[in-house]
């Protein structure tokens, strides 16, 4: 079987996040996997993670996030799949505006990007609330972005 | 993620090297609003050493560019490997910033030729 899942529990705080994204890359580098086609995959830990951080578990002290992480090397391209859950007050990510991305500068709020950038770069976003959990799946195959020349 | 900077004549170059993550992106903007503050005005953001980006990076360069902007100044980004311009282009920045392939024409855009 080339399906490899990794579950870790980490801090709801920077330094739980950073544990995190260095488990994601050391994950993926060690399955020989590029960060050409690696990337979407860490930008949208980090951006769900920062979003759950920051907001859904505003600091409360001991608030812990899981990432589950299945990997399926067998597959062509190989798949990605991450499951991040926490027991912060109901919110679905999914139900926020999508921000306009075509104003400029001075138009342009800073802010309200993440969760935009994650829609885009996985092929698939899932939400539910559960057990008094959120739980937030996103499933990518891994090929480089589409348009971009290097594989 | 560490920061290196250079400067050439009245242009600074900042270099962050590692991935501008929403834990890293604060020490950049750290950085980046210390030098405008203290008078920087040609800033060239040099990211050829930046493995990723996500939001978090994208706010620090979207408030250097709201800062340089009034009293008019300078901002060039230089170095955008397939990571950096992807996500620059999903997010509809690539219109917003001056960019150039490196950091010699990103001087070069500032005005200043030097060998590279």
């Amino acid at each position: 079987m080339a399906l490899e899942t990794r579950r870790l529990s980490v801090p709801g705080s920077d330094e739980g996040v950073r544990e995190a994204l260095d488990a994601l890359a050391a994950l993926l580098a060690g399955h020989g996997l590029s960060k050409a086609v690696s990337w979407p995959v860490e930008v949208s830990l980090d951006e769900v993670l920062a979003n759950v951080v920051r907001h859904g578990l505003a600091g409360r002290a001991g608030a812990q996030v899981d990432v589950e992480v299945r990997l399926d090397t067998a597959a062509r391209p190989p798949g990605c799949e991450l499951v991040v859950s926490d027991d912060g007050p109901a919110f679905d990510p999914l139900a926020m505006a999508e921000p306009d991305t075509t104003l400029g500068v001075e138009e342009r709020p800073i802010g309200g990007l993440g969760i935009a950038l994650v829609r885009r770069l996985m092929d698939a976003v899932e939400y539910e609330r559960r057990d008094g959990r959120n739980r937030l799946l996103m499933r990518r195959r891994l090929v480089a972005l589409e348009g971009e020349d290097n594989a | 993620m560490r920061i290196d900077e250079d400067r050439a004549e009245r242009a600074l170059v900042i270099a962050p090297v590692g991935r501008l993550d929403s834990v890293s992106s604060s020490e950049l903007e750290r950085r980046v609003v210390e030098r405008i503050e203290g008078g920087a005005r040609q800033l060239v953001v040099d990211l050829a050493g930046v493995e990723y980006i996500s939001s978090a990076g994208l706010r620090v360069l979207l408030m250097a560019a709201k800062k340089l902007k009034d009293p008019p100044a300078a901002l060039v980004l230089c170095g955008l490997g397939p990571a950096v311009r992807g996500v620059l282009e999903l997010a509809g920045f690539l219109p917003l910033f001056a960019i150039e392939p490196a950091r010699a024409e990103a001087l070069a855009r500032l005005g200043y030729e030097r060998p590279c």
